[in-house]
């Protein structure tokens, strides 16, 4: 191997893991944060912890926590956004789900009796306990062992039974994890979502201001992102029902 | 030379002479009548002549003591000695809204950039003909006398009605002659009002002196929206009437206008009526009083009167009667410190109850029991003004009395800033779980594994990896001279070859060429399986080879009887027909069939 090539390697994975420089300054920043919500300075708190996602990192651990403050400090709706995205970064996380759980009982407005569509509920309840970025490892795991039993058959001849429904065996996975990676990654960030943020937050009938009021949306029910016209988005409820809202009152997960 | 000029002048002025034609422009202005009474109307009738056909319109002046309506235009072009000349006439109605003397003057026209007025008239107005409010008999009768043919009327159920209350406005057509087709029906302007038609009623027929009329009614409820004097305006009718003039009558005793149901065009006008809106009194008015006016009914009902701790219970109010529907204010719903409560929707239908406006309008509010126990939903408060006593009243609903169960759950903390402490909320636990000390791996944000170089890096390696032994493979192969393997993999491609050749030989006549190539095929393609020679494979070699590559008893007998059948027809090939040909070609495809099942390496 040339040595440019080792060298151009050795950058990429060092830019790969450069958040590590941050590190240092970020974990105090966060110990610091963590103090002052012991200390119920919960608005400080929120300070200090989006002080550190403007660095431009993220981890669950830091969402769920300013997700906590948010709610010890009144603010719903930040709260339940907050724990959806440390929820997005590490599903299968015990305390994010049931500070979820728990916040969502206190949105004023309840989405109930909601037949939503059964073979999309399944992918999602199949996909959800796992990081998008496990799957996508899982999925070029079985990719390279495909293709290394693809070497064994056409590049060394070796042509045995056991071979032949391993590589159909391992296809199969390929497929099937191919695709709950790309289910997933549509489903949590290709397909737009957001959590209302705002203590009042009419929905219209239309993108203007003269438009009726259908409902009224409380803090921390989510919706889906469908279009946007002006200073308006126009949103789908768990329900789906439909309404334009105003982009300031709600938050991107 | 001088016929010629003689002829271009000629043939220029020819040319030219429609062009100065077309500069003529005339416009000429009249009325039908120049004296007119209050309730009459006169007909302005402009007319512009030119060669022109396409003439312009005229301008009117703006004449603010009439009501004008366009009656529409007439076009006539005639030819005469090939002179085109073409008129357009133009006719509006005017109605008067008070008497004197009014000149009509600059009517124009501006024509190919040059202003054409038109000759003044002046209109005469009388003030006589205006009544009161008449009877109904003496709206019958016109101010000469007599009877009149036809005749449009305005009333009003109450003159003296309270802002918001419903005010019918009936409008009836009195009718004692033919008409044609459909009267048309210029609405009444009702400015400072809320308007809502109730409809037409059928037709029906009434003696008014000795003389029957057909009347035609129309209903409008009307709410004042303001107080003071509000002014319903004059709703006009235009129809075609039986002639009147009898002068025109024909000897034969037939009016041909009526004949061709042409008929005379009228139009009829109804008197303005004035109505004095009364403010609500004062006295005995609700302090929450929202300005709902008609009379109503209120229900409220629950959609469920069991419900746990925090299930929301639907409360439905409905209030219905008789009233402006839209000025419904929402019930009164007083803080409740045992529930939380929700606007769900509402909505409101209008109904017409006769000649009455009202409707329904139906309230969905949300409870949320906050603690569990008997709870009380306490009655809503409605109130409204009825217009009919001139009471205000205050309805109330029937109190309501959820039975909330105790949830299971934990009593939620009283650290937690949404709900007051005590009330048992949560599911599984009293508060949020507690922060996480350590930070975990910090990522750039939004930075997605899919999306990197490494990922891609990582996978697409393998993709080359496998790419690059192949074609190392293949070039062992091809250096080290592996002619077993190659023959091998080909051996089945050569034979069908040789089949494909067979099958073109299976003819009598080449029956010698055709068992050669069936032999060869079956005995080339065993040999290159094995990488052995072809030559001198005897039956006996064949049957012992696939056999010991653990071949089918069956397979190696079939190979061997048609091994046997070829070398035999080589040499007695008169004996054979076409179906043995045949038969044979298709043994050796099945042969072949089966032999790629046989394991040879």
């Amino acid at each position: 191997m040339s040595k440019r090539l080792l060298i151009s390697l050795v950058t990429l994975l060092m830019l790969m893991f450069s958040s590590g420089v941050f590190a240092a300054d970020a974990e105090a920043d966060f110990q610091k944060a963590n103090q002052l919500f012991q200390d119920k300075e919960y608005a400080d708190a929120i300070g200090l912890y989006q002080n550190i996602l403007d660095e431009g990192v993220e981890s669950a651990p830091l969402y769920f926590n300013l997700g906590n403050a948010y709610f010890k400090d009144g603010d719903l709706g930040r709260a339940i956004l907050y724990y959806l995205k440390a929820r997005r970064l590490d599903p299968s996380d015990n305390d994010i789900a049931a500070n979820l759980e728990f916040a969502r009982q206190f949105t004023s407005i309840q989405m109930e009796g909601v037949k939503l569509n059964p073979i999309s509920t399944f992918f999602e309840s199949v996909v959800g306990p796992y990081r998008l970025n496990a799957l996508a490892w899982l999925s070029s795991l079985l990719f390279i062992l495909f293709f290394i039993l693809l070497s064994l058959r056409y590049g060394f001849g070796f042509r045995t039974g056991i071979l032949r429904v391993g590589t159909i065996i391992i296809l199969t996975l390929l497929v099937v994890s191919s695709w709950m990676t790309s289910f997933k990654y549509r489903h949590d960030y290709l397909t737009q979502r957001a959590v209302i943020v705002a203590e009042e937050c009419p929905v219209y009938s239309g993108p203007y201001e003269q438009s009726d009021i259908e409902l009224e949306a409380a803090p921390g029910l989510e919706v889906e992102i469908l279009t946007e016209s002006g200073e308006y988005y126009n949103v789908l409820f768990e329900n789906k029902r439909r309404g334009w809202i105003k982009k300031d009152l709600i938050a991107a997960i | 030379m001088k016929v010629k000029v003689f002829f271009i002048f000629i043939t220029l002025s020819l040319l030219m002479s429609p062009v100065w034609a077309q500069d003529e422009i005339d416009i000429s202005v009249a009325l039908d009548r120049d004296t007119i009474g209050l309730d009459e109307q006169a007909v302005l009738e402009v007319v512009l002549s030119g060669t022109d056909q396409n003439l312009p319109a005229p301008q009117m002046p703006t004449l603010p003591m009439f009501e004008i309506y366009s009656q529409g235009r007439s076009s006539n072009i005639s030819i005469v000695n090939g002179q085109i000349s073409s008129s357009i006439s133009y006719r509006y109605m005017l109605l008067p809204s008070k008497s004197g003397v009014y000149p009509i003057e600059n009517i124009a026209v501006v024509y190919k950039n040059k202003r054409y007025k038109g000759n003044p008239v002046e209109l005469t107005v009388l003030d006589r003909g205006v009544a009161a409010s008449p009877l109904l008999e003496d709206s019958a009768v016109d101010t000469e006398g007599k009877s009149r043919d036809y005749f449009l009327q305005a009333v009003v159920d109450k003159k003296n009605p309270y802002v918001g209350e419903q005010v019918t406005l009936t409008l009836k057509f009195y009718i004692a002659v033919r008409y044609y087709g459909q009267p048309e029906l210029k609405e009444p302007s009702t400015t400072g009002f809320w308007t809502e038609v109730l409809g037409n009623s059928t037709p029906y027929f009434q003696k008014l002196n000795n003389r029957q009329y057909k009347v035609i009614e129309r209903k409008y409820a009307l709410f004042p929206t303001q107080t003071g004097e509000l002014t319903i305006g004059q709703a006009i009718i235009t129809t075609a009437v039986a002639s009147k003039s009898r002068s025109r009558r024909d000897p034969f005793g037939t009016d041909l206008n009526d004949f061709f149901g042409r008929g005379e065009e009228v139009t009829i006008r109804s008197n303005q009526l004035t109505l004095d809106v009364k403010q609500l009194p004062t006295a005995g008015r609700p302090a929450d009083f929202t300005g709902t006016i008609g009379k109503f009914g209120i229900v409220a009902t629950p959609d469920k009167t069991s419900v746990e701790v925090n299930q929301p219970v639907t409360v439905t109010i409905k209030i219905n009667g008789t009233g402006n529907i839209k000025s419904v204010a929402e019930p009164i719903i007083p803080e409740l410190p045992d529930f939380r409560i929700y606007k769900a929707s509402s909505n409101e239908k209008t109904a017409i109850l006769g000649e009455e406006m009202g409707g329904t309008k139906i309230y969905e509010e949300v409870f949320i029991p906050r603690k569990p126990g008997h709870l009380e939903i306490p009655s809503l408060g409605f109130n409204f003004f009825d217009p009919k006593s001139s009471r205000y009243r205050t309805l109330k609903t029937k109190p309501i009395t959820v039975n909330v169960k105790q949830a299971e759950g934990y009593a939620v903390s009283p650290d937690v800033p949404y709900s007051q402490s005590g009330v048992i909320i949560g599911k599984d636990a009293a508060d949020i779980r507690f922060i996480k000390k350590d930070i975990g791996a910090l990522t750039p944000k939004g930075r997605l594994v899919i999306l990197t170089p490494l990922y891609l890096a990582v996978n697409g390696l393998f993709v080359v990896v496998f790419a690059g032994l192949v074609v190392w493979r293949l070039r062992r192969e091809k250096l080290s001279g592996d002619i077993g393997y190659a023959r091998s993999r080909q051996a089945s491609k050569m034979a069908y070859k040789r089949l494909a050749r067979a099958r073109s030989l299976a003819r009598l006549e080449k029956v010698s060429d055709f068992y050669a190539e069936i032999s060869l095929a079956l005995q080339a393609y065993i040999a290159d399986k094995l990488n052995i020679s072809p030559h001198g494979l005897t039956s006996d070699r064949v049957t012992e080879l696939l056999k010991d590559k653990a071949a089918d008893e069956a397979l190696i007998r079939d190979t061997v009887n048609l091994l046997r059948q070829c070398d035999f027809a080589r040499f007695a090939p008169a004996s054979l027909t076409q179906a043995d040909i045949d038969r044979a070609l298709e043994e050796a495809r099945q042969i072949m069939v089966k032999m790629e099942g046989v394991r040879f390496v």
